[in-house]
This record gives structure tokens, C-alpha cells and sequence, in this order.
């Protein structure tokens, strides 16, 4: 009932057909805010990837994350040279 | 201009399969340090990497679908056949513990004394905490048919109600489950009875909880006004996913509570 030969592109225009529907316009521009906001600008042809389009947090978030997974792979790699050469014992 | 001359969706460079074959490879390593070297840290570096690039990259599909409009039919199509490729591998992963189950238990050893359950084993009565576990699967595969129709209806309440409660009897059958593991007078090392069964079940579990999960990401989902009454392939998939779980669940009732008892 709400696909008004969808524009998949534009998300609003689906949410803003439902939102019409089950509530009226009033609650609809509420909502409309909400999920505007909710990140940055996800339409904007700015050459930015998916991955850190959302802003500073994306950014932090995947740093964190490369050097937790770079960083214990060396880790595991330097245990598994410790383990590959035991100390003998006494 | 350049545009593209096909209908798939070619998706920016992303660095999580690198960052999930990484987290893959700290937690077998790290599973290795805690079961000989008794330290526990490469393998915390694994659950949390593993973590961290499984909400990512889901965070960039749903950006991908729900913000960007890059899900249409024909993507949407190769979803599906993905989601069930996926689940059919994950039907052969359980076939291999049901195999070994019935290769055990339809001609026991005479270490075993011969017959099925083995000498010395008391197993769950399966008309007790077994029979409710699979009232409340069954349940629960109602209710989220019916979450699934009152979305296709654009009935948003009733659907966030059905679904909540399909949520809530996916924690109570964990919990059930927990607390049974806990009662149980046999443990894994309770020789291939012991190995079968909590192998089975053991993997069964984690698939109910990750299947909870993903419908509390649905649940989440829906909150947001992600779906619409006729585009929301990841409510489809988690429903696909928890009626899989399900049948498991009767098909090891059947098997080891039912007739290995």
C-alpha cells in the first residue's frame, strides 16, 4: 500500500507514505526528524565509504578495531615463535 | 559520467573481511593459549574483534539497504539465495552430529554394555523440561508468523508485540536449556553418550541464541522504522533462520531426549 512505485533511493518517501498513514502528518514530522538525524548525511555523493560515512565515531571505531586485529596478529604470531622454541627444563 | 551495466550492487571497498579473517585467526590461536598455556588474553582480543567487525559490517549493510536504496529486487534476490545456501550449509553442519550420534547408538559397543543410553547413564526424562522446551520453540515459530503478517498488514504494534514475545520465548528456551545442562547427571567427558549429546545440544544452543540476537536486531530494527510492509528481507531471514533452529531442536528431540532414552 505504502510503495508508490518505490524510489529505493529515496527512503524518506517510503517511511513518509507509512508514517502518514498509521499516524497523520503531525507525528510523521517528528519521526521524520528522528531518523534524519539519526546519522550524517548516508545520501551525499562524497566519495566517503559506507564504513565511515557516519562521522567521527566510524572513524574511531574502525582505528580501534584495525589495531586490536593488526595488532594480535603479531601478538599470536610472537607466541607462536615462543611456543615453537620450549625452554628446557631445570 | 560512469555507470555501471549491470543490476548487482558493487559495494564500496570495506575493510571488515580482513578484520573478520584476523579476529578468525586470534580466537583459534587464542583457543589454543587458554587450552595449553592456561592465559586467556588472545583469545579475548578474537571475541572482541570477532565482535566488533560483525556489528560493523551489518551496520554498513543496513546503511547500504535501508539509507542508501541499494537493495533492489534483483539484489534482494541474491540475498535470499545467500541466506538459504547459508542455512543449508548449516543443515550439514548438524548432520554431521546427528550422524555420529545414531553411528554410536544404533549399535552400541559392549564397552558400552551393549545397549543405548550406555551403562551408567541416567538420561533427561524427555516428557519434563525437554517437552516444554519444545512447547516453547513451537511457540514461538507462531509467534513470529504472525509478527510476519502483521508487517506485511502494516499493523506496527502487533507486530512489535508478536515479535517481542518470540524474543522473550527464544531467552526463556535458553534458559530452560542452561538450567538443564546445569541439572544433568552426566557431563561431555561421560564417554560418546556424554560427547553426542552435549555436542549436539551444546551447538544447537548457540544457534538459538545467535538466532535470539538476530531477532533483537529485528526488534531494534523495527523501533527505527527500517521495514515496510512489503521490503524487509532482514526480518525474512531472521524468521528463516529461527524456523532452522527450530526443526533442529525437534529433530534432537526426537532423536537423543525421545527415542536415545
Amino acid at each position: 500500500m505504502c510503495d508508490i512505485a518505490p524510489d529505493l533511493r529515496k527512503g524518506k518517501i517510503r517511511m513518509n507514505c507509512f508514517l502518514n498513514v498509521v499516524f497523520g502528518d503531525g507525528r510523521m514530522q517528528y519521526k521524520e526528524q528522528r531518523m534524519a538525524n539519526t546519522l550524517g548525511n548516508l545520501d551525499e555523493d562524497d566519495g566517503i565509504p559506507v564504513h565511515l560515512k557516519g562521522g567521527i565515531a566510524d572513524a574511531l571505531l574502525y582505528r580501534a578495531t584495525m589495531i586490536l586485529t593488526v595488532g594480535g596478529t603479531i601478538y599470536a604470531i610472537y607466541q607462536l615463535a615462543l611456543a615453537s622454541f620450549p625452554k628446557k627444563q631445570g | 559520467m560512469t555507470h555501471q551495466t549491470h543490476a548487482y550492487h558493487m559495494v564500496n571497498p570495506s575493510p571488515w573481511p580482513l578484520t573478520g579473517a584476523l579476529s578468525a585467526l586470534l580466537l583459534t590461536s587464542g583457543l589454543v593459549m587458554w587450552f595449553h598455556f592456561n592465559t586467556s588474553l588472545l583469545l579475548l582480543m578474537g571475541l572482541t574483534t570477532n565482535m566488533l567487525t560483525m556489528y560493523q559490517w551489518w551496520r554498513d549493510i543496513v546503511r547500504e539497504s535501508t539509507f542508501q536504496g541499494h537493495h533492489t529486487p534483483i539484489v534482494q534476490k541474491g540475498l535470499r539465495y545467500g541466506m538459504i545456501l547459508f542455512i543449508v550449509s548449516e543443515v550439514f553442519f548438524f548432520s554431521g552430529f546427528f550422524w555420529a550420534f545414531y553411528h554410536s547408538s544404533l549399535a552400541p559397543t559392549p564397552e558400552l554394555g551393549g545397549y543405548w543410553p550406555p551403562a551408567g547413564i541416567t538420561p533427561l526424562n524427555p516428557m519434563e523440561v525437554p517437552l516444554l522446551n519444545t512447547s516453547v520453540l513451537l511457540a514461538s515459530g507462531v509467534s513470529i508468523t504472525w509478527a510476519h503478517h502483521s508487517l506485511m498488514e502494516g499493523n506496527r504494534m502487533h507486530m512489535m508485540q508478536a515479535l517481542l514475545i518470540t524474543i522473550l520465548l527464544g531467552l526463556y528456551f535458553t534458559f530452560l536449556q542452561a538450567s538443564e545442562y546445569y541439572e544433568t547427571p552426566f557431563t561431555i567427558s561421560d564417554g560418546v553418550y556424554g560427547s553426542t549429546f552435549f555436542m549436539a545440544t551444546g551447538f544447537h544452543g548457540l544457534h538459538v541464541i545467535i538466532g535470539s540476537t538476530f531477532l533483537i536486531v529485528c526488534y531494534l530494527r523495527q523501533l527505527n522504522y527500517h521495514f515496510t510492509s512489503n521490503h524487509h528481507f532482514g526480518f525474512e531471514a531472521a524468521a528463516w533462520y529461527w524456523h532452522f533452529v527450530d526443526v533442529v531442536w525437534l529433530f534432537l528431540y526426537v532423536s537423543i531426549y525421545w527415542w536415545g532414552s
